[in-house]
């Protein structure tokens, strides 16, 4: 009859309402998030930056190599070995970029939450690209944001796209102890205080 | 507004029936709202068991299985790791603290964590709160203990008293460190986490009590009275896990790198925020099912309230020809018998919300003190009342069904002489 027909096509919609498989993946691990349009925007009051903008201008991570021949080593070699201490070395000790301190910006990222108040997530860190905590190697101390949300945000998962707003704040706090600078333990780092953010979306 | 009244009434007349179908949707309602409520607490209680930590610290294993038992006291640890490789993780410079945990006693079904002072210290919940003694103080002593809020509330326990401990973690019937009794030095103000079933001693106690243990049983004829221990080299040479808080959060990821490396054995380091992520990634299908049966629940019991409607309109062919014959018109009816469905559901929801309230606040005790879940006494939630509004929804499509069949009925009962 087509009251129950009607009925059970009812019920399955309810329960199919409800089974809703989670979303998949958008993102494959190294995936990196496309700007807007890029550069500044006129008519708000921040600007719109990329993950480059954030390493200073003449840092140059390979700049021990300049004179060393990598495609001669072979990977046994103990060269090749100090060649790569070196250059996490040099990783770990990214510097960042003051002129940004205090500047109010927009960058797409990569959420790694760190800190929840019941279910709302009140502090994480946005990472250039995709699984960076997991799979590949550590993102460099000028890749990686320090975000406060001044609201918690509800339903934001590891690995989430979003858009952060807000004021960023280049910490340059100097190495304490001669041991701290030996191992490049400085606590340099971007901060940022979001005002808004929101999911990204490709466009 | 005439036919609102008609409708009450004419319901009235029906209240056993139409009282059965609405104890149907009520008790629908607060099974789907029961499983949210409490899949949205056990979140917020899990999430609220940590702060302020960057990373868990474990033997090799899996990132859930390691913040499950390193913070939640759930399921048992696979491996140790050995004392050096704990050192080489605190004293790197990128950290600013550490914390060691050993479990796998227990004192009366609760865990014993074996910590240093700087747990009390160091340690964070909620929204970086820290610890509280609602008595007492730190250990001192080695055979001092501090209580979680939990252990000294429902065992009785008061400062000054003496404690037991038990060898492994499970029931009764566990051999007992009968001979070395531990002092009761402070108890911990309630947290809502599962410190408060905790027995914290110091490492120290834990390697003093399994000196003359050998593969978990006391050597026979070999005992070490309490008095003598201190003659032995008392510093842990195992520990179950570590939490370490950075001076960078941004240094995280590669200081977990650095612990994943460490050459000496193998260890992992997860972020908890990460792994409680991957946790419900696990859950979320379970919860998802659960909710899904839940509202197929619902689904029966509207089923059976347009059933009971249906069937009650045979009887009712002749109240519904009287109303048509005082001047109803089919569109009355039609209102009539929808009104009569979407009173019984609303009415249902009502009353499933006061008995999930009512469920709640009885349940509550026993969920925190066994499972160290939190449940909040509160009426309803935003997602509650989505929740709610679906059901509300889907009775009122439902009872269309009776009203369009009553409204076709009407118009060829009011045909027929034949009564």
């Amino acid at each position: 009859m087509r009251l129950s027909t009607l009925l059970i096509a009812l019920a399955l919609a309810v329960a199919g309402v409800a089974a809703l498989p989670a979303e998949p993946p958008k993102h494959r691990v190294g995936d990196r998030l496309k700007q807007s349009n890029g550069g500044a925007k006129s008519g708000h009051n921040y600007q719109e930056i990329g993950w480059n903008a954030l390493i200073p201008t003449g840092w140059d991570p390979a700049a021990p190599f300049r004179n060393m021949n990598l495609g001669a080593l072979s990977d046994a070699d103990v060269r090749a070995n100090n060649a790569l201490e070196l250059m996490r070395k040099a990783w770990d000790e990214a510097p960042v970029e003051a002129g940004w301190n205090g500047q109010r910006v927009r960058i797409p990222g990569f959420v790694v939450p760190l800190e929840r108040r019941d279910e709302r997530v009140t502090e994480f860190l946005l990472v250039p690209y995709f699984g960076a905590c997991i799979h590949v190697p550590p993102p460099p101390a000028n890749q990686i944001i320090d975000v406060f949300p001044n609201e918690p945000v509800p339903n934001m998962r590891t690995m989430d796209a979003v858009w952060v707003i807000g004021p960023i704040e280049a910490r340059r706090s100097e190495p304490k102890t001669s041991s701290d600078r030996r191992m490049g333990m400085g606590t340099a780092g971007y901060r940022m205080k979001a005002e808004l953010i929101e999911p990204y979306k490709d466009r | 507004m005439q036919w609102l009244a008609l409708a009450a009434r004419s319901a009235w007349n029906r209240r056993l029936t139409l009282g059965l179908t609405l104890a149907a949707v009520a008790l629908s309602v607060t099974l789907l709202l029961g499983i949210e409520r409490v899949r949205r607490d056990a979140r917020a209680s899990f999430a609220n068991s940590i702060s302020g930590t960057d990373l868990v610290v474990g033997a090799r294993t899996g990132p859930v299985q390691l913040v499950l038992y390193a913070v939640f006291r759930i399921g048992a640890a696979t491996n140790n790791i050995r004392w050096d490789a704990f050192r080489a993780i605190a004293d790197d410079p990128a950290v600013a603290w550490s914390i060691p945990l050993s479990l796998g006693d227990s004192h009366r079904g609760f865990p014993v964590l074996g910590t240093t002072p700087a747990y009390f210290e160091h340690f964070r919940y909620g929204d970086r709160r820290a610890l509280e003694f609602s008595a007492g103080a730190p250990f001192h002593g080695l055979f001092d203990a501090v209580l979680g809020a939990e252990v000294a509330d429902r065992l009785g326990y008061r400062r000054g008293d003496r404690i037991i401990l038990s060898h492994g973690i499970g029931g009764a019937g566990l051999p007992e460190h009968a001979d070395k009794p531990f002092t009761v030095v402070g108890i911990l103000a309630p947290t809502g986490t599962p410190v408060d079933r905790t027995v914290h001693v110091s490492l120290e106690a834990i390697t003093a009590i399994h000196l003359d243990w050998q593969g978990g049983a006391p050597v026979p004829g070999f005992s070490i009275p309490p008095q003598y221990v201190r003659k032995f080299d008392l510093s842990p040479k195992e520990i179950t896990a570590a939490l370490v808080g950075l001076k960078s959060r941004a240094a995280v990821f590669r200081m977990q790198r650095r612990i994943d490396d460490y050459a000496g054995e193998p260890l992992l380091a997860v972020l908890p925020g990460v792994a409680l992520d991957q946790l419900w990634e696990v859950v979320g299908t379970v919860e998802r099912t659960l909710l899904a049966v839940s509202a197929m629940v619902v689904a029966v019991g509207l089923a059976g309230l347009v059933a009971v409607i249906l069937a009650g309109l045979n009887e009712r062919r002749r109240e519904l020809a009287i109303l048509r014959s005082v001047g109803a018109r089919p569109g009355d009816i039609f209102l009539l018998l929808t009104v009569d469905g979407l009173i019984v559901t609303v009415l249902g929801c009502a009353v499933g919300v006061l008995m999930l309230a009512a469920l709640t606040a009885a349940v509550r005790p026993f969920a925190q003190s066994h499972y160290g879940l939190g449940i909040h006494l509160q009426l309803l939630s935003l997602p509650e009342l989505r929740l709610l509004g679906a059901v509300v929804l889907v009775g009122l499509v439902a009872s269309l069904v009776p009203g369009y069949r009553a409204y076709r009925l009407s118009l060829a009962d009011g045909l027929t002489p034949r009564l």
